[in-house]
């Protein structure tokens, strides 16, 4: 949905139903950039947004929060083991066993060219059955009319006592251009709707991205990027314990032609290797039952290589194939004085090698229609790789020595049609496979403070596979874009956690042992809308609608499946002074998973107020934004909130941006 | 330039000292046999006179209350070779201030050693807090057809972690030893868990018992959990009975033992703890 708006820019993507927001307008070109340019206002409410607070907004997308910052994407009515989240096309896992670490958090969104999300049809970039996110990385831009420019920005916000600072610097030359960015950010305890201080959810974290490309030939480019990423405190009100540091280090080097019209249209060759690691921490918590370290690391190699061929005015061949090896460790010590310190591997060190081609074939039979075949194949192996490892999982399987092997397979068609000047309508189906997660391979006594259980995995876990199917509408004029999008699946030997009476708990305070099985299916479907008007008197509206459904073969409501949901914005243009209005609100959820210990959430009504004014001084753009977030101070949560923990309350923020 | 020479020095050494190491290598073709009771502790030593044969006692540890595997070495006192065919019969005996007992044994299944050395196994019931343990080795050597016996003090101290202990029966009021025989490294992961039971018919004769029914239940007693998949020891031969004990991470361990005899539970009170 809301498809169309980056259609100029790249057919392929609308047509296959993406989201692509784009955070840099320089790359959006069309008659429809104007309205890009207002959802892209609408998605990024304030300069100070994280990319979390970006993907919040968008209709497609559901956060999985624990804490103030670090809340986890998901598409749709899947989990987190059916959605892959990449940067830039390369694979990162979390080294964290109880996922406080998604890969969102280590993109800034002044860092961000755009986020695609694809939720249907077969994702070209890996095998899943949920959808995409790739978070794009801004690249230098060579030949610029000024060799230096940059920006600072500050800002406050009330509710957590929250300080924001940021910086970027770029250089550009004719051949070589490079750019820089750092971004820090420091809350405390913030300060619920309704007054009370949430304990545990202060964080500090310091960002930094360094991008350098070089133009070997008019159309091939060489970039090498590297990412930085420490949090020095984060709280995680929801769980039993919060990060103490997690650092990740993620680079590459890329190879990248872009000749338009050439047969070879565009190619890229990316190779790259990022490490994460992990360090929980329960010191800041009363009444600790045991005091626990929990270190984890995440160690990813990987190449791949993308090319788009033209065969013809109406044809296109869409190609790429990757590799990656990724090693998981993760451990618990657990100190109880006068005892000898207990020891266990909660992800027993593994690697997982990864290999998978994928083709996309694009033809359009006549100028209203297209059709595209999309196919991936991926070949899959997890092994145990120390002898520490292999022993312990003696305690659950027969042949902790056997690698793990799996062939996932994947196809889709889209039909694309345009009903008339104004109408267009896309069609998708698609069967998609996943590996399923390490966790659910090798998880050891996993505390899953949602339901508090303990899980444990099984290497025996067959694929999930899906058949899904999705249908959308939009009618566009010059002012107005109104899109609908309707999908339905069916995930076959859906991967959840089932009750093991006679099993006995690890965590104190457990409620139990769940070990991940293969369930007969998941049903689900959901609709997503967005309304979008070019007002009269520089005034525009969006308003985005979503709808998820899910239950399990039984009828029984699946966990983490959000209400129907409406964010709404008006906005007005005068001068200098840019003023909007928000409205979030959700219906109550009272379609829960027992099982999971799931409650009913109550609905909720959220309203902002934004204001800011922008200026120039000579070559310097400044601009000064301001407002007010939960102007009503609501006491509210989302359905997919861990641990009914509130939401902020009144926010007001202040931000100061100076470019030049 | 000064760093680069002083860098091709030391290669120079460092590959000198590499031939030189090899060449040691080399030379050192004409090897005696390897020594046997390499890691081994030695419990004691006597020669069994009337078969002019020396008799070593060897352990992986220091003797302690409950079931010690023994390996017992026979050296020819006149040519100082190991003597490889010999019957070996064990008598363990308790000399206290007013009374005297033996022991639970298994002698050497063999008359031929392995790797030269007679493995057998004494199971102290006591320390030698309460007395003077002594074991006696009866040897016929089998090269020379010379019997003798040789009497070996032992010191037998208790194991911080208790490896053995005893109760009587409701059911027959006969008096049973459970000892724990040591296996290999404890891992977290499935471990192997082999019992063995006595049952006392005199103060000399402690045969080994095959009739009981034995299940545990291991625990962390410092955090209150368990672990899944154990399996019950079963009997399998001379007394020893066989199952898996899984750990699912370090630290102290305590596995309540529970015994049956038919339908009747005879003993639930004791446990073995492992800290690893």
């Amino acid at each position: 949905m809301l498809a169309v708006l980056p259609a100029v820019g790249n057919a392929q993507e609308a047509v296959r139903n993406d989201t692509v927001v784009a955070m840099d307008e320089v790359v959006v070109r069309g008659v429809l950039s104007d309205q890009t340019r207002q959802i892209k206002d609408f998605y990024v409410a304030n300069k100070a947004a994280t990319t979390e607070d970006i993907l919040a907004r968008m209709p497609e997308v559901t956060m999985v929060r624990r804490g103030s910052y670090g809340s986890e994407p998901l598409l749709r009515t899947y989990n987190s083991g059916q959605v892959s989240v990449l940067i830039d096309g390369m694979r990162i896992h979390g080294a964290c066993t109880d996922k406080m670490d998604p890969v969102t958090v280590y993109v800034e969104p002044q860092n961000l060219k755009g986020i695609n999300i694809q939720t249907s049809g077969v994702a070209q970039v890996g095998s899943n059955v949920g959808g995409t996110v790739d978070l794009r990385l801004r690249e230098p831009v060579c030949g610029c009319d000024r060799s230096v420019s940059g920006a600072v920005s500050s800002g406050y916000q009330s509710a957590a006592g929250y300080f924001y600072e940021s910086g970027q610097l770029s250089f550009s030359k004719e051949r070589w251009a490079v750019r820089t960015n750092a971004t820090y950010r420091m809350a405390g305890d913030y300060r619920a709707g309704g007054g009370g201080v949430v304990a545990n959810s202060r964080y500090e974290k310091m960002n930094a991205g360094l991008s350098a490309l070089y133009k070997l030939t008019d159309s091939w480019n060489m970039k090498a990027d590297f990412l930085y990423d420490d949090g020095y405190f984060i709280g995680y009100p929801a769980l039993p314990m919060d990060v103490g540091y997690a650092a990740a280090r993620i680079a590459s080097l890329s190879l990248m032609k872009w000749k338009p019209e050439a047969r070879w249209e565009r190619m890229q060759y990316k190779v790259y290797g990022n490490t994460v690691y992990h360090l929980m921490d329960d010191t800041h918590r009363p009444n600790v039952a045991m005091h626990m370290d929990m270190p984890g690391r995440s160690t990813t190699l990987g190449a791949f290589g993308e090319a788009s061929l033209r065969l013809g005015a109406s044809r296109q061949l869409s190609l790429r194939g990757d590799f990656s090896a990724t090693d998981l460790y993760a451990s618990m010590t657990m100190y109880q004085p006068g005892q000898p310190d207990m020891y266990m591997l909660t992800w027993p060190d593994n690697r997982t090698i990864q290999s998978g081609v994928a083709a996309t074939y694009t033809v359009r039979p006549d100028t209203l229609s297209s059709i595209i075949v999309s196919t991936r194949i991926d070949q899959f192996s997890s092994f145990l790789t120390t002898q520490d490892a292999r022993d312990q999982l003696t305690v659950l399987q027969e042949h902790p020595d056997q690698s793990v092997n799996r062939l996932l397979k994947n196809l889709s068609f889209a039909y694309s049609r345009d009903l008339s000047e104004h109408f267009k309508t896309v069609a998708t189906v698609a069967y998609a496979e996943r590996m399923p997660t390490q966790s659910e391979l090798y998880g050891f006594y996993l505390f899953n403070a949602f339901d508090n259980y303990d899980y444990i995995g099984r290497t025996d876990l067959k694929t999930e596979n899906a058949f899904k199917g999705d249908v959308s509408l939009s009618y566009s004029t010059s002012d107005v874009l109104v899109s609908m999008t309707a999908f339905a699946s069916r995930v076959y030997n859906y991967i959840m956690g089932v009750y093991e009476p006679t099993w006995g708990t690890m965590t104190i305070g457990a409620l139990g042992v769940k070990r991940y099985a293969n369930m007969g299916y998941g049903n689900m479907a959901g609709a997503e809308a967005a309304f979008v008007w070019k007002a009269p008197r520089a005034t525009q509206v969006v308003s985005t609608f979503r709808y998820n459904y899910g239950t399990d073969d039984k009828g029984t409501p699946l966990p983490l499946i959000n209400p129907f949901r409406n964010i709404s914005s008006v906005r007005k243009k005068t001068g200098r002074w840019t003023a909007q209005l928000d409205a979030e609100m959700a219906v109550a959820q009272d379609r829960v998973n027992v099982a999971a210990r799931e409650v009913r959430t109550p609905g909720f009504f959220k309203g902002n107020i934004r204001l800011a004014y922008a200026t120039m001084y000579r070559l310097t753009a400044f601009t000064i934004e301001g407002g007010c977030e939960n102007l009503f101070d609501a006491t509210y949560r989302e359905h997919t909130d861990w641990g009914r923990v509130y939401r902020p309350g009144r926010n007001i923020y202040v931000q100061v941006n100076c470019s030049f | 330039m000064k760093s680069f020479n002083k860098i091709s020095k030391t290669l120079t050494i460092l590959l000198l000292a590499t031939s030189l190491f090899s060449c040691k290598k080399n030379d050192n073709n004409v090897t005696t046999k390897p020594d046997p009771t390499v890691g081994y502790i030695k419990l004691a030593s006597g020669y069994a006179d009337g078969a002019a044969t020396k008799v070593d006692v060897y352990a992986k540890d220091s003797a302690f209350t409950g079931y010690n595997k023994l390996y017992i070495a026979l050296t020819d006192s006149v040519t100082n070779e190991y003597v490889e065919r010999a019957e070996i019969s064990l008598m363990p005996e308790m000399n206290m201030a007013t009374m005297s007992h033996a022991a639970p044994y298994e002698r050497p299944a063999s008359s031929m050693a392995q790797n030269m050395l007679f493995p057998c196994s004494v199971s102290f019931i006591m320390s030698s807090m309460g007395g003077t343990w002594t074991l006696g080795v009866s040897v016929t050597n089998l090269n020379n057809s010379r019997s003798g016996k040789a009497k070996l003090s032992i010191h037998v101290k208790d194991p911080v972690e208790a490896r053995m202990f005893s109760f009587v029966s409701p059911v027959d009021s006969a008096k049973y030893f459970v000892g724990l025989v040591p296996g290999a490294k404890t891992i977290v992961g499935a471990n192997d868990l082999e019992l063995v039971v006595y049952r006392k018919m005199s103060m000399m004769s402690f045969p080994a018992d095959s009739s009981l029914t034995i299940s545990f239940v291991p625990t962390m007693p410092s955090m209150g959990h368990g672990s899944p998949n154990n399996v019950d020891p079963v009997h399998t031969s001379n007394g020893h009975y066989k199952g898996k004990v899984n750990y699912t991470m370090t630290g102290t361990w305590k596995l309540a033992i529970k015994i049956s005899k038919g339908a009747t539970v005879i003993d639930s009170a004791h446990y073995f703890d492992f800290t690893f």
